[in-house]
């Protein structure tokens, strides 16, 4: 039996002062050496049951030792360690915080953390993965009214190498009992501590609105080859900002220098090759993290960025390391970008509920009384309501970016109430197409009649066709915006494009039009049909937000989507009169913000701008 | 024995002056010449072993890491395992650092362990900042050619976590591909461990 949200919120402090157990909870017991102290802690005091887990490695140092980041720079090496059990976590992914930098006897480097830090770590237990069985408590805690809070016990198999001049290596086993549950509870104590350190994670150069990033290797030089890096719309913070490379297969790097230019900072590296007389790639992927950048409102950050940076050869000046994010080539590739967003759009039209609002439109398309030259105004009508549809949400995702919302729409759809909203949306094309629910449409501004519906019908399409995010669309949209509003206006062109291929067909090749079935009294058991369609994207899109909300939520999502139907239902009776109707379209409104607000306050993890509780994925954008 | 290892160590200078500046542990370049004095007293010059397969070990008693590999038998089993190749550990801990072990108790350290190999002092560092050795332990391969063939770690293990028989053992690798006639592979990767102790 599950015990109702607000009563297990209710015991769950008074659970923590019963139970008291050092390696429980939200921090395992400290491993301690006369250099350094580590322990594994999570944010969490009963973490959820299913989705990303936040854990920390946490460490304290003596006052002049270190540990490394993950280029550990001229020596040393990072800490590694496996967790367990990994039938349930996976392999936990160690981020790793901007390090700093320390000089080391002979000129050599390390780069790391003195004093303390967490480096995070994202795990994810597995959906369907075997969760331990309700643990009783022992002896002394033998209370009967205690939440049957599940206990996951994790160890984490630790090495790591700790360095003044000198160095120690330790290894530990460190453990961590941390309890699961349907009612999640941040810790006060190490939810903050962790929240610093993944504050502290660099974010990803692309998704900071107004920044740009891009590198060049000039390997004709005279004097050695030269990394240059460029970064604008920036400033740097007097003696703080640093450039920190990671390791690199062909090349070593020596110490960066950096000058200021008119919209930001240029780093030059002197690089080698380790090799001598091996031919050089003509590009080749480098990563890079900036440390204590100041944005043009002043807001300090790091960044880290990671790039196939092109490796010139050919004497004369460099390319410019700004022609393109991905650096190099970006004229070539752009039609290629184009043609991905076309075939990502056209894909979208296999998404259960695109589908099954395309079929019934189509076949829409010719209604009585529609030659076919208003057959294709029809389909024209359709087109210019997707494209305009795509347009529409990369405008809103410009404004959003140059808002200083850096979220993409991956992300956007973790959020539970985007989730409930295109679940919704599902359910009332379902509605729909069963004949329950007619959306008034309006004719205003149509060239003829019903050519209004036939816009509306594709821009409904654009939402609906969003909640699946198809991979081969995250290229070139996160070249579009990387690039500026006229490429994001061509790419998402192109993926409005795809997505009304079927209308495009038809407005442009006649031999099919003509083909289209006139309408008839098939047409309606086809939209009956067709709504179990959508009725099945439905039921995907609720199980999808299971994993974002707590059962219980979901249950109440359900009941209001169920309400909705019956609302539905009872309009659509025939004889309703016309207050009734009214009446149970509000309802039916009611029922649909409801839902919303259900997801929102059943959100399994917390919202990502609360500091004081634990992270989700969109606070964690490095690694 | 310290001011004699001072006269090796300006040998080695005037060693390293007298060729033309070279690119610190590049692969394929020649391998910088050094004429350093050994532990067992005599002098060992890398022309010495020209013809020969020849790998150095930057070493130091006092990191962890390096004596790690000792207590292992890393290097003295793979100096059994290659019989053919001359092996020279090489120790550019500067007399200045809390790491210096005097050649008397390098001495003994090599018996406890079973290094048999000569190991010759570098204490100016000249020769580590030659090859651009940064850690403890730091391979090199140096092919018949007198170019080096291969820099970098000794395995694909820094902590030391897995079974010995489960390490890439980067050097014992390319060692073979050297009997074989065949360079290494990998010629170049990170090595880790302590910093060496530079002045």
């Amino acid at each position: 039996m599950t015990v109702p949200k607000t009563v297990l919120a209710a015991l769950l402090p008074a659970l923590f002062l019963i139970v008291p157990s050092p390696a429980r909870g939200a921090a395992g017991e400290w491993s301690t050496n006369p250099q350094s102290r580590v322990r594994l802690i999570s944010p969490w005091q009963v973490a959820p049951r299913n989705g990303e887990l936040i854990l920390g490695l946490h460490f304290l140092l003596s006052p002049g030792w270190h540990v490394y980041w993950k280029n550990s720079g001229d020596a040393g090496f990072p800490p590694a360690a496996t967790f367990q059990p990994a039938e349930i976590l996976g392999t936990p992914e160690i981020l790793w915080p901007t390090p700093r930098r320390f000089q080391l006897p002979g000129d050599l480097v390390a780069f790391g953390y003195e004093n303390e830090v967490v480096y995070p770590v994202r795990a994810e237990i597995k959906p369907g993965a075997a969760l331990p069985v309700p643990a009783q408590t022992s002896g002394e805690t033998s209370d009967a009214e205690a939440p049957p809070a599940d206990v996951l016990h994790i160890t984490a198999d630790l090495d790591y190498l700790v360095c003044q001049v000198d160095c120690v290596p330790f290894r530990y086993t460190l453990t961590l009992d941390q309890p699961l549950g349907d009612a999640p509870e941040g810790d006060p104590a190490t939810a903050p501590l962790v929240q610093t350190w993944v504050d502290r994670l660099p974010r990803i150069a692309r998704e900071i609105p107004g920044v740009r990033t891009g590198a060049v290797l000039d390997a004709s030089r005279q004097g050695g080859p030269d990394l240059e890096i460029r970064v604008l719309g920036v400033q740097a913070q007097a003696g703080r900002t640093d450039l920190f490379l990671e390791p690199h297969e062909t090349f070593d790097a020596g110490r960066p220098r950096m000058r200021a230019v008119a919209d930001g900072l240029v780093f030059h590296v002197p690089v080698r090759a380790r090799e001598a007389g091996k031919p050089l790639p003509a590009k080749t992927s480098i990563a890079w993290t900036i440390s204590n950048l100041k944005a043009k409102d002043g807001k300090p950050f790091d960044l880290e960025a990671r790039r196939e940076v092109p490796v010139w050869t050919q004497g004369g000046a460099a390319p410019d390391p700004m022609r393109e994010p991905a650096a190099g080539g970006a004229a070539d590739r752009f039609p290629r970008r184009l043609l991905q967003a076309f075939l990502g759009g056209a894909l979208m039209n296999l998404a259960p509920t695109v589908l099954a609002l395309l079929v019934a439109a189509v076949f829409s398309l010719r209604l009585p009384g529609t030659g076919p030259r208003g057959l294709r105004e029809n389909a024209a009508a359709a087109v210019t309501g997707v494209v305009g549809g795509c347009w529409a949400i990369a405008g809103l995702a410009l404004l959003g970016r140059r808002a200083g919302l850096a979220a993409d729409w991956p992300s956007l759809l973790q959020e539970p109430a985007v989730g409930a909203l295109l679940a919704i949306a599902a359910a009332l094309l379902a509605l729909n197409l069963w004949g329950l629910l007619e959306f008034p449409l309006p004719s205003a501004g149509a060239a003829r009649a019903g050519t209004g519906r036939h816009l509306l019908a594709g821009l409904a399409t654009v939402p609906l066709a969003l909640a699946w995010p198809v991979p081969l669309l995250q290229e070139p949209i996160g070249f579009a915006f990387a690039r500026g509003p006229a490429a994001a206006c061509a790419v998402f062109a192109m993926v409005g494009f795809g997505l009304a291929l079927p209308y495009l067909l038809l407005t442009l090749a006649p031999g099919v039009a003509r083909r289209l079935p006139v309408p008839g009294a098939w047409l309606p058991r086809l939209r009956e049909g067709l709504g179990f369609l959508a009725g099945g994207g439905t039921l995907w899109l609720l199980y999808a937000l299971s994993r974002r909300v707590s059962p219980e939520g979901l249950a109440w999502i359900e009941l209001a989507l169920l309400g909705m139907s019956l609302l539905a239902w009872l309009r659509s009776r025939e004889g309703a009169r016309p207050a009734a109707r009214f009446v149970f379209v509000l309802g039916l409104a009611a029922c649909a913000a409801g839902a919303l607000w259900l997801a929102d306050r059943n959100r399994l993890a917390p919202r990502p701008a609360t500091v004081q509780q634990p992270m989700t994925s969109n606070t964690i954008q490095g690694g | 024995m310290r001011s004699k290892g001072k006269i090796f160590s300006s040998l080695a200078i005037l060693a390293l002056a007298a060729l033309p500046a070279l690119a610190d542990g590049v692969v394929g370049a020649a391998a910088p010449a050094f004429t350093l004095k050994g532990l067992d007293g005599k002098n060992h010059s890398l022309a010495d072993y020209k013809g020969k397969v020849v790998v150095l070990e930057w070493i130091n008693p006092n990191c962890p890491v390096s004596n790690r590999h000792a207590r292992e038998k890393t290097m003295t089993e793979l100096v059994k395992q290659h019989g053919e190749v001359v092996w020279l550990g090489i120790n550019s801990t500067s007399p200045s650092s809390g790491d210096f072990m005097k050649p008397a108790e390098h001495l003994a350290y090599n018996q406890k362990y079973g290094i048999t190999y000569p190991v010759l002092y570098d204490e100016s560092g000249q020769v580590g900042h030659a090859y651009g050795a940064r850690t403890t332990p730091h391979m090199f391969i140096v092919a018949p050619d007198g170019k080096l063939a291969y820099n970098g770690a000794i395995d694909d293990d820094p902590p030391g976590r897995k079974a010995m028989n489960a390490r890439l053992n980067y050097v014992g690798r390319g060692l073979d591909a050297e009997k074989g006639g065949k360079s290494p592979d990998p010629a170049s990767t990170k090595p880790y461990g302590c910093s060496v102790k530079y002045q």
